[in-house]
């Protein structure tokens, strides 16, 4: 169990603000925001490089807020690697081992073993700078992962990979997380990441966690226009709930999932939502018609823009929109379930 | 501007740069070629000569060594470290270096012979003023500036996360600097010994002013070529002279081809 405590860090242009979050035991926890969101420093926190401002970080119920990085038994992985250039691999992996003086038998066999879970074993004698950039991040894993640490840390692991090495290098650290148990903490800025191997999301923007939940939850049931927006809401809508269970938008009653009275925004994933040229029928589902303003082929989805009052995006399967067979200029008919709006109320700070 | 100017332009630029190298090379190769070879061997194999050079490669190895065991902690403190005073510190580790030999060795000279600390260590037995530890000292003060700003810049260049995962792997602060940014450094350090060696080897102004210039006693590479010079004696001065050239340009090789990205200025 990792828990961190209102945790607050200033340091030049990034700061982390009254920082609460409690991460399971091996749980695999990602944490997710923009570029200068506070992500690396709040690992960086955690792992005892830099000592909090004010509050505190316990780790299995041992208070580590003032234990240096080397007593913490904390890994951290790092987006470019940092492997030390002067050693072979196998040294990087045994480096922090050394540290502890352990045996050079018991050293040989964890650095073997941790090699092997990371398939590397073939590399042990190059030295990094000969490496791939998916084989140097496997060294860093293992170099992390042989100290059997109670939380491993992994700063924007796969960004600095190119594609078809970060597909593979995901499924490896979900293998990894399951054959070890290591509670992890992964911060990234790409969604895709999440779905594969989170258990739990937080999202973090300007150095404050602003929600914390399970990636279906963030990415169904966001609570602020930030995390719509993040998580590719592109159906953000302001109007008045009542206590019905609807909310007015412009000239639309909108059905949705929780009604709040008052100002709230409506959140409508694009893929939630059907378009038919043919009239659909309600079966409790909002039903709304529309004009075609655009329509926009994007790889293997198209996105249509509808003016039905208020501008709404779909996204369709190339399929789905041939079947469709929809021009800019036609009327069509929306469809979607109150489950898939979800009403929260506009924080405050947030623009109306 | 069109294409015909532009390649006046470059022409013209390019013409200044040849005649300066050539003005280098003729320079250079006057004094190497000035001598007969057998003349020259004679020389370099002359008591004098040989003094000198054992004399310059002693000093100069010493005021190296002193120069890394200095250089290497400071310019760690400056490169990783905020401290108060830092900015003006940093200023004053480059003063030796804009300042004139001479005037260097004028400071040197009183603060060795009339201040308290000079005459304490001299009543302690450590003599500096006109003695071959003076030498030591002023290559030492002079070329320090040299060895901390290619430290320096060279402990900026290693990125200070590769110290943050030393110490979740285990290690001090002083053991993630012996383990890995030490090493990573090792280019840029030979590179900076190198250039203060070259440059503590050649040192003349303020070695002349605090160490003197007696033959055969603090007579280095550079004080034989002034002494044989004054004294007319223009093949010891020349075989002095082919072996400064030698050294200085092995060195700026080495510094070339091991610095890196480092500069010294």
């Amino acid at each position: 169990m990792l828990t961190i405590d209102s945790v607050s860090k200033s340091l030049g242009e990034f700061t982390l603000s009254n920082i609460s979050l409690s991460i399971g035991d091996g749980e695999y926890f990602i944490v997710l925001g923009p570029t200068g969101a506070g992500k690396t420093i709040l690992l960086e926190t955690i792992a005892g490089i830099y000592s909090p401002d004010s509050g505190r970080i316990l780790l299995n119920d041992r208070d580590i807020t003032d234990v240096p990085a080397r007593e913490r038994n904390i890994g951290m992985v790092y987006q470019d690697y940092m492997l030390f250039p002067h050693l072979t691999v196998e040294a990087n992996i045994a480096f922090g081992l050394k540290s502890h003086r352990a045996d050079p038998a018991f050293i040989r066999g964890k650095v073997e073993e941790s090699a092997e879970l990371l398939n590397i074993s073939h590399l042990l004698h190059r030295y990094p700078g000969t490496l791939s950039g998916g084989e140097q991040q496997r060294t860093a894993i293992a170099r992390a992962l042989v100290m059997d640490p109670e939380a491993l840390l992994l700063d924007e692991p796969l960004s600095a990979l190119d594609v078809k090495t970060r597909e593979s290098l995901r499924a490896e650290l979900a293998r990894i997380h399951k054959a070890t148990g290591t509670t992890i903490v992964h911060i990234t800025h790409n969604f895709e990441e999440v779905f594969d191997l989170a258990d739990r999301v937080a999202i973090m923007q300007g150095g404050d966690v602003i929600q914390v939940g399970t990636p279906e939850e963030i990415f169904r049931r966001p609570n602020s226009d930030f995390v719509a927006g993040f998580v590719g809401v592109e159906n953000l809508f302001r109007g008045t709930g009542s206590p019905d269970g609807t909310v007015a938008v412009g000239d639309l009653r909108i059905r949705v999932e929780n009604g709040i009275p008052g100002p709230v925004s409506v959140a409508i994933r694009p893929e939630e939502i059907l378009l038919s040229k043919t009239a659909l029928p309600e079966n409790g589902r909002n039903v709304i018609s529309g004009r075609v303003d655009s329509v926009r082929p994007n790889g293997g989805l198209v996105r249509v823009s509808v003016d039905a009052g208020v501008p709404f995006r779909v996204t369709l399967t190339r399929q789905g929109f041939e079947e469709a067979a929809i021009a800019p200029g036609d009327t069509v008919c929306l469809a979607f379930r109150p489950s898939a709006a979800h009403v929260y109320s506009p924080g405050e700070g947030e623009e109306a | 501007m069109n294409l015909k100017n532009s390649s006046y332009f470059r022409m013209a630029t390019v013409a200044v740069a040849l005649l300066i190298a050539a003005f280098i090379i003729m320079v250079l190769v006057g004094v190497v070629t000035h001598s007969p070879p057998a003349v020259l061997i004679e020389c370099l194999l002359s008591e004098e000569i040989q003094f000198a050079i054992r004399l310059s490669i002693i000093t100069s190895i010493i005021s190296t060594l002193l120069c890394i065991l200095v250089a290497v902690p400071v310019a760690y403190a400056l490169a990783r470290y905020t401290f108060p005073g830092k900015t003006v510190m940093n200023m004053l580790m480059d003063i030796p270096m804009a300042l004139p030999p001479l005037v260097a060795g004028v400071g040197l000279l009183l603060f060795f012979g009339v201040s308290p600390v000079g005459k304490s260590l001299a009543a302690a037995g450590l003599t500096f003023v006109f003695t071959p530890l003076g030498i030591i000292v002023a290559q030492f003060f002079v070329n320090l500036p040299y060895m901390l700003r290619v430290t320096r810049s060279t402990f900026q260049g290693v990125n200070p996360r590769y110290e943050y995962v030393a110490k979740t792997l285990g290690c001090t602060d002083a053991q993630a600097f012996w383990r890995v940014t030490l090493p990573m450094s090792s280019n840029g350090l030979l590179a900076g010994s190198v250039i203060t060696w070259s440059k503590g080897i050649g040192e003349f102004g303020a070695a002349l002013m605090l160490a003197g210039a007696t033959r055969m006693k603090t007579e280095t590479l550079p004080l034989s070529l002034f002494l044989n010079m004054s004294t007319g004696k223009l093949e010891y001065a020349i075989s002095a002279a082919t072996i400064l050239i030698l050294i200085s340009v092995i060195s700026l090789y080495v510094f070339e081809r091991y610095g890196g990205a480092t500069h010294v200025y």
